[in-house]
């Protein structure tokens, strides 16, 4: 059968071709909106009209039955008009009230998980993992399925002093939001690169593979046409295999995940932080990683527990200081836990008034 | 100069730097336009219509791009050959 | 139904309230049979603790150089089917507003070639369309792009503009995000499509401080709704939520970062001037309080993830800058830093990056914005800094 005739650079479809009627009408005119439930809310225009929302929970790697599934949900209860979030959650956009409870019900029946509006766990931002990525050194898609199942309750009802934002990325490149989320798990490498050298020479740019390295740990080797790696400087972030594969960073025994706390995106209240790490290691342990589902469930429920109303954890824990977030959750302090990297002259404590 | 000659050169250069360097887009049109005295957008324009025929194409590795002379593997899927 | 591998590892993350990504993988099977040998090296992959896939290749649509992500299983022979398993990215509409028709037209033609499996959607954006072989580009993207539906971007490029839910249904939002971010779209297809920058630029756009799209930790170019005028308060909303129960004294006057903030028992008063529009109270208190209405951007430069030198966060360059349709001062500004980090970055260098190595005055110089104090957080210790002959000509 031919094909039909490609078009390029076209762009994607205009939004609003996509929009509900009543956000068309409405739009920029919102007044106020008001959560219903953990996954329920209703925004409410200048005009007095309103759009009710339906958070539901993805795992991200959608079917293409199970998106025909939510398509037909649409149809029944959205007039077909949904959305996805920037936290891989669906969200059914409802312009008819008495269309609201039947839905609920009914994905409540078919067993969607609803939640993850206000002050609670929302779906966890994370990576492609062993599914489909060649650089992953953990399964991001198992560890979320493991930490989501353990914080369900936190997700569908149960409120927190503010929301509070996970994420999971199977490497340092971190194409999620690790860096500043509220808790996080980075898998790590632990063990410097095998090279294979005379694969190096084959399909290696030797300058690139050089500066590929953070820090300077990577040396030309111009006689052989391969490079060599100063043991004592390399710190296993794995950027040199990115460049040149034959230098092979993956060791599935040493490899793990560390868990880190504190960042945030917004600017509320206090400025966007960078998460810190928490927990330097632990065993990649699939199919459900148990130590590092408890681990974060033992430091969420510190947090829910010593926090104050509205404070994220990273605020929680500047408040009290650091020194008490290792006493208060039990963790251990190690050097890990000391930068050497490239803020040690802002990491390191300058004032003799400190907490034990 | 005609768009075909500007090809030729863009070609000779990709040719002559495969295996030593991996160009970027921006590598060949600076070369090619210094070399030739030649307004860099006309340069692109002619690397352009190379690449949209396959007489050129994009290539990946390690995170960033380049251009390359195809390989026959590339050729062949295309239908450029058979 | 599955069913050519064992995958006891596999089956217990199908236990559980959580919606379970290998029953989306068991479904795919009944699609495509090289889902099932993607089950199978992923239990592989759990058995062993090690991922099997390869360094993405070089793939893609004619006249493209980005969109497809090569993907080759390290174990071909174990499992053919996933021999050649490439990913497409296809550009999300902004905000992830769809039809159910849209999807269904999506989900078609990925059934027809492909292996049944999505991402909704990617980290940067992009709707992802996992596994599929070399030989069907070309017709999936006929498919798709006949239909109105383009490519997203990867590579040396400018990746997939990406935004959060903005006017579309948020009273906070200060700009249109939605607008702005299919416009962008737009004026960068070439950059999107043909790689020739020094390497990745992502711009995410969010309609106030709370950042609901990261922007200000996932791109390098962030952009964010403000306003500059006074908060908006409605004093009888103010008493409902006394009535309701809320403690605005603690929650909202003394947790406002700068204490601009007061309420007396009865009526909140602002001290606009001293407010940073944090959005703290606005986002507690939202029937009662609401942005200005002299609305604008934010824009800041340079977040990225670790890789190479750490962590950035985005720094701010320009403090407000209108940003109506049809979005000419802004995208101007932004072709500006782009021309800037195209000109000066090494390869595979970020525009946060270099920033760090040639210093912000060549930058700002370069796009024209002066020095104000709302760029840093503090000025400069070290009595170390830079004079150029046409400093000292300033008597």
């Amino acid at each position: 059968m031919a094909l039909p005739q490609r078009q390029t650079d076209i762009g994607p479809p205009k939004f609003d071709k996509f929009l509900p009627p009543v956000i068309k009408e409405n739009y920029g005119q919102w007044k106020y909106h008001e959560e219903l439930s953990g996954g329920t809310m209703v925004h409410v225009a200048e005009s007095g009209a309103k759009i009710w929302t339906v958070r539901c929970a993805s795992p991200r790697l959608l079917s293409t039955e199970t998106i025909r599934e939510i398509s037909d949900l649409a149809d029944e209860f959205c007039g077909g008009y949904l959305r996805f979030t920037t936290r891989h959650n669906v969200e059914f956009l409802v312009s008819d009230e008495s269309r609201l409870q039947p839905l609920v019900d009914k994905l409540t029946t078919m067993k969607y998980m609803i939640g993850g509006i206000g002050d609670r766990v929302s779906n966890i931002v994370h990576t492609q993992g062993w599914v489909h990525c060649h650089s992953a050194c953990t399964d991001a898609s198992g560890l979320v399925k493991a930490i989501m199942d353990d914080l369900a309750d936190y997700f569908t009802h149960k409120v927190l002093p503010n929301k509070v934002r996970l994420a999971v990325a199977c490497c340092v490149n971190m194409c999620g939001a690790v860096h500043c989320s509220d808790i996080a798990v980075v898998a790590v490498h632990r063990k410097v690169p095998k090279i294979d050298h005379a694969n190096v020479t084959k399909m290696c740019e030797i300058p690139t593979t050089v500066g590929s390295c953070p820090t300077s740990a990577i040396r030309p080797n111009p006689k052989d046409k391969t490079i060599t790696i100063n043991e004592e400087k390399c710190m296993y972030c794995g950027n040199c295999f990115t460049v040149c594969p034959p230098i092979d960073i993956h060791d599935p025994e040493e490899d793990g995940v560390a868990i880190v706390v504190g960042g945030k995106v917004g600017s509320l209240r206090t400025d966007p932080k960078f998460s810190k790490l928490a927990i330097p290691f632990f065993y990649n342990e699939p199919p459900r990683w148990p130590k590092v589902v408890d681990a974060i469930r033992n430091i969420l429920e510190t947090y829910e527990k010593h926090a104050k109303k509205h404070e994220r954890v990273g605020e929680w824990v500047e408040r009290i200081g650091w020194e008490r977030f290792f006493s208060l959750t039990g963790i251990e302090f190690t050097f890990q836990h000391i930068d050497d990297f490239t803020f040690m002259r802002d990491t390191m404590r300058t004032s003799a008034a400190f907490k034990y | 100069m005609e768009q075909e000659a500007i090809q030729e050169l863009i070609y000779a250069y990709s040719e002559k730097m495969s295996g030593k360097k991996k160009l970027k887009e921006k590598d060949i049109i600076k070369k090619i336009s210094a070399d030739a005295e030649l307004d860099k957008d006309v340069v692109k324009k002619a690397l352009r219509a190379m690449i949209d025929v396959g007489k050129l194409m994009y290539s990946y590795g390690g995170g960033a791009s380049s251009v390359e002379i195809p390989t026959e593997e590339y050729l062949r899927e295309k239908g450029m050959i058979k | 139904m599955s069913g050519k591998y064992k995958t006891p590892m596999l089956d217990e993350l199908e236990k559980g309230p959580f919606p379970s990504f290998i029953t989306e993988m068991k479904k795919a099977t009944k699609i495509s049979t090289t889902a099932e040998d993607a089950l199978g090296q992923l239990e592989k992959s759990y058995q062993t603790k090690r991922g099997y896939w390869k360094h993405g290749g070089i793939v893609g649509v004619l006249g493209y150089g980005g969109g497809v992500i090569g993907r080759y299983s390290s174990l071909p022979d174990e499992f053919p089917g996933v021999a050649h398993y490439h990913t497409v990215r296809i550009n999300q509409p902004s905000g992830f507003f769809y039809t159910s028709a849209a999807l269904r037209e999506i989900c078609d033609i990925w059934d027809k070639y492909g292996s049944g499996m999505t991402n909704m959607h990617g980290s940067t954006g992009d709707l992802v369309l996992l596994g599929t072989t070399t030989d069907k580009l070309e017709a999936i993207f006929a498919e798709y792009s006949s239909r109105g539906w383009d490519l997203g971007s990867s590579g040396s490029a400018m990746r997939t503009p990406s935004c959060c839910v903005g006017p579309g249904r948020c009273e906070w939002a200060c700009i249109d995000t939605l607008g702005l971010t299919y416009h962008l779209t737009q004026h960068f297809q070439d950059e999107m499509h043909r790689p020739a920058y020094p390497y990745k630029f992502k711009i995410k756009t969010a309609g106030c401080a709370v950042d609901c799209v990261a922007a200000i930790a996932r791109a390098d170019l962030s952009i964010i709704g403000t306003w500059k005028d006074d908060i908006q308060v409605d004093q009888a909303e103010v008493k409902a939520y006394a009535d309701m129960g809320m403690n605005i004294q603690a929650e909202i006057a003394e947790m406002c970062p700068t204490e601009c903030l007061k309420y007396d028992g009865g009526k909140i008063t602002i001290d606009n001037k001293e407010c940073t529009r944090c959005m703290h109270c606005i986002a507690k208190m939202t029937k009662a309080l609401r942005p200005g209405k002299e609305r604008g951007a934010t824009i800041l430069v340079g977040s990225k993830a670790p890789i190479v030198v750490g962590s950035l966060l985005s720094w701010v360059i320009v403090p407000f800058i209108k940003a109506e349709e049809p979005f000419e001062e802004v995208t101007e500004l932004i072709e500006n830093i782009i021309e800037w980090w195209d000109d000066n970055a090494k390869p595979r260098e970020r525009i946060g990056e270099l920033l760090e190595v040639k210093g912000m005055r060549p930058f700002l110089e370069a796009i024209n914005v002066p020095p104000q104090p709302q760029q840093v957080r503090e000025p400069r210790k070290d009595p170390f800094f830079f004079w150029t002959a046409a400093d000292l000509e300033k008597k």
